[in-house]
């Protein structure tokens, strides 16, 4: 790397001459080489999504060992991704940050104020030479009691906060987010026709997709974590039934298997052709 | 630590800044036992008395004092109203330290700002205090600001800072307080601060153990849009009726009139309804209680030169200074 | 059950019913609030004072918390200023922070908190009503001691003894707003009647989510009293 080398790298608290911070952009290394993480803003509830690999045989494959999605408070969760320990922190401070706002104000903290709050936490940790900044992003999604609508939010290693109709985060990140935008909930009339079931179908099938085109993970074991805001889970963030997520499963991968037929054959028209 | 927070070694230790409670306990304690020994000094001399012993030299209580010594409170008569061109404050002269006059002509209206008065009852010492340390502040803040008129000061800002300081003290800074002023914001105003931090606007209103005089001659007299002559007469009149009734109060009255535009008119003594000299000098005296000079012979006198050292004395030595 | 006025400090009978310290001013008072259909009014005498002199008899106890919410207070005029303020810094934090107006029970909350961790050096009690885009209108009491309670309608200070039976028996949910406001002027005023530290004017304000409105009736066009 360029970078490595000139002495600019060493610490969060030093710019390089071009303006740039190497430690943070190492830190969003971490979080490139890492696991997917999907999130979708349907119009009536958010679903976030993370798929697993399966490093090791003995592993236990269950949500409660090996968990990249957390419930923050009952009307917010976050999925995670990158170095885990460190997003294990950004779950912590999540949760506290929900907990102190309850216990200050007597309400539910709004999603977007959590949002933020976390965004500084972050964004502390790049200013001071003695702090490491954090290899980890999580996408966030809540619901707001007061105003009855979702938000879904992605926090960067560098403490950036945006929020987004559709997310995708970690190592499947560009495929990922072509796969997103041909859903097209970034066009308003669009996304406001996408509903929660099928964000979920869509999810899952991105995440398998991804699975499957990588060499190195194709054929090993995976578990999808998948959990969602909405009404059927009474507006609180929740993992999402298992009878949904084998249906998504299986109809992800029946789209899977037809769109592969679809392009054979068009290969084989080109060749014709 | 850092080495700066080191105290220097010999240095004179500074003492904190802000008021003081720390002989608050210590009083009670010393009140309680001069409670007990007077109790038992006064058994003792009915024990004497009893078995027939002289008592006449010992004291009743056995000479302790029934309080500690008290703070000097100024029994006061203040007062303040808004007319058409600003606001008139009046306050009396006296300051008392239990039954007696301490002070004849003190002065009540105390600066707070180019823009701001504020006439001070309760304890001498704190309003002194109070309104000395807000004039600080306030004249920092406009400098910090780079305000080019003081009717740019808020008195929104000076009440804040007034009644925030007696809140943090729970009213034992005995201040009460009223603060009259213009500024751009709001033009004239007048507001009452109490002891315990807190405060109110009025149109006119008054304070202090006359307050009661004061407020029943405001109460029957003040209209809105008042001539400043009117208005000024008003304020003396209010003074006045404390300065007659009220035994806290007394000697002259001080007027302040703080106009529209910011000029102020600091009248003192605005009224002097006591003033003394024209009878003391009407009192006629036989010639013979004059003393001539003379009247003590001089018997014998005698100059005895002083024997300390004198300047020629002394050898004075130039200053190293290279 | 909860109980309000638990306290050893509160004793609404005697003379001295907020356990002032000597020279302290007072709202020896008689506020009340209560939710109409769309918004809320709340109402208060306007005397003060200091045993048994009348400090002012202007006061203005309806006090600007939040754009839609005010609180009306009871007790020591300094300590209730001073927590007031407080929550009103609170509440202009918060609305810049979430981007939108504060919820009343937002206001109560933080108002409890402070009465609560400081009751032994406060004597305030206060009613917090406003209106919510979540909720609309409300009203909640927290009391001398720190406890919060949601009322249907809330009375406070020394005069609301006087009108606890008026109040239950006229009293109805989803009034309009023109007999909401007839209702508190009537009742304050026969508190005013009847208890010596209320009185001078009625203050009313109403909070609706077009706005608020403030309304004040001088002491000789009361809709009741004087007694003799």
């Amino acid at each position: 790397m360029a970078s490595s080398g000139s002495g600019y790298d060493l610490s969060a608290a030093t710019f390089s001459p071009d303006g740039r911070i190497f430690q943070v952009e190492y830190a969003g290394k971490a979080v490139e080489n890492a696991g997917t993480v999907i999130g979708i803003h349907a119009k009536d509830g958010v679903v976030l999504g993370v798929a697993k690999p399966l490093y090791h045989k003995m592993i236990v494959p269950t949500t409660a060992s090996y968990k990249r999605i957390h419930t923050v408070d009952v009307h917010a969760g976050v999925a995670t991704t990158g170095f885990l320990p460190d997003a294990r922190v950004l779950v912590g401070r999540a949760q506290e940050e929900a907990a102190d706002w309850q216990e200050h104000y007597g309400s539910k903290v709004p999603p977007h104020v959590l949002a933020d709050r976390l965004g500084h936490y972050v964004h502390y940790f790049t200013l001071h030479g003695a702090l490491r900044p954090f290899g980890a992003s999580c996408v966030l999604g809540g619901y707001d009691v007061d105003t009855k609508e979702c938000g879904l939010y992605m926090l960067e290693p560098n403490g950036a906060a945006y929020k987004y109709y559709g997310v995708a985060t970690g190592k499947g990140k560009q495929v990922a987010k072509t796969e997103l935008e041909k859903l097209n909930l970034h066009k308003q009339d669009a996304e406001s026709s996408m509903d929660v079931a099928t964000a979920v179908k869509n999810v899952a099938k991105i995440l398998i997709l991804l699975h499957k085109e990588n060499k190195d993970s194709d054929g090993k074991p995976m578990e999808l974590e998948l959990s969602w805001i909405c009404e059927a889970s009474k507006w609180k963030h929740a993992p999402i039934p298992k009878d949904v997520l084998t249906a998504a499963k299986e109809w992800a991968n029946e789209q899977l298997e037809e769109e592969d037929e679809d392009d054979e054959e068009e290969e084989e028209a080109m060749e014709e052709g | 630590m850092s080495e700066f927070t080191r105290p220097m070694e010999g240095a004179t230790e500074i003492p904190p800044a802000g008021f003081n409670f720390e002989n608050v306990s210590r009083n009670a304690r010393l009140m309680e036992a001069w409670t007990n020994a007077k109790e038992q000094a006064e058994a003792m001399r009915k024990h004497h008395a009893q078995h027939g012993m002289d008592v006449a030299p010992m004291m009743a209580g056995g000479g302790y004092p029934n309080h500690m010594p008290l703070a000097k409170k100024t029994g006061t008569t203040i007062a303040g109203i808004v007319f058409k061109g600003g606001v008139v404050l009046g306050a009396d002269t006296r300051a008392t330290n239990g039954d007696e006059v301490a002070e004849k002509n003190c002065r009540k209206i105390h600066y707070v700002a180019d823009n701001m008065y504020c006439c001070g009852a309760g304890t001498a010492a704190d309003t002194d205090q109070t309104t000395a340390l807000v004039a600080s502040q306030l004249e920092l803040l406009r400098m910090d600001l780079h305000l080019p008129h003081a009717t740019s000061l808020r008195m929104k800002t000076a009440v804040t800072r007034i009644s925030r300081l007696l809140f943090r003290y729970q009213g034992h800074v005995s201040a009460a307080l009223i603060l009259g002023g213009v500024d751009k914001a709001e033009g004239a105003q007048l507001y009452s601060i109490h002891p315990h931090g807190s405060s109110m606007r009025f149109a006119y209103t008054a304070m202090g153990s006359g307050s009661l005089a004061a407020i029943s001659v405001l109460e029957s007299a003040w209209e809105p849009d008042m001539e400043e002559a009117d208005a000024v007469t008003l304020v003396q009149r209010a003074i006045t009726a404390g300065i007659f009734n009220d035994l806290g109060s007394g000697s002259n009255c001080d007027i302040c009139v703080i106009k529209n535009d910011g000029a102020v008119d600091y009248q003192r003594p605005s009224l002097t309804p006591n003033n003394t000299a024209p009878f003391r000098a009407a009192i006629t005296r036989s010639s013979r209680m004059d003393m001539k000079p003379g009247t003590t012979p001089i018997l014998d006198s005698k100059f005895v030169p002083h024997k300390g050292a004198t300047l020629a004395d002394v050898t004075v030595t130039e200053m190293e200074v290279s | 059950m909860m109980s309000a006025s638990h306290s050893s400090m509160v004793n609404p009978m005697s003379s001295n019913p907020y356990g002032l310290k000597e020279g302290e001013v007072s709202t020896g008072t008689t506020i009340l609030a209560m939710p109409f259909d769309g918004g809320v009014m709340l109402g208060a005498d306007t005397r003060t004072s200091m045993g048994s002199y009348a400090t002012s008899r202007s006061t203005d106890k309806i006090t600007f918390l939040s754009d839609h919410i005010f609180c009306l207070r009871s007790g020591s005029a300094a300590d209730t200023q001073a927590i007031s303020d407080i929550v009103k810094h609170y509440l202009s934090h918060l609305t810049i922070e979430t981007g939108r107006e504060p919820l009343v029970k937002t206001a109560a909350h933080l108002m409890k908190n402070i009465v609560y961790s400081n009751k032994d050096s406060l004597s305030a009690g206060v009613i917090i009503a406003g209106w919510d885009p979540v909720e609309g209108g409300q009203v909640f009491n927290v009391v001398q001691g720190g406890s919060c309670l949601k009322q249907s309608f809330a009375l406070g200070g020394s005069g609301s003894l006087f009108i606890y039976g008026l109040m239950d028996s006229e009293f109805k949910e989803g009034m309009t707003q023109d007999e909401a406001r007839a209702l508190v002027k009537k009742a304050i005023s026969h508190a005013m009647a009847r208890d010596g530290s209320s009185g001078g004017m009625v203050r009313t304000m109403t909070v609706t989510a077009e706005g608020n409105k403030r309304d004040v009736t001088p002491g000789n066009e009361l809709p009741f009293g004087p007694v003799f």
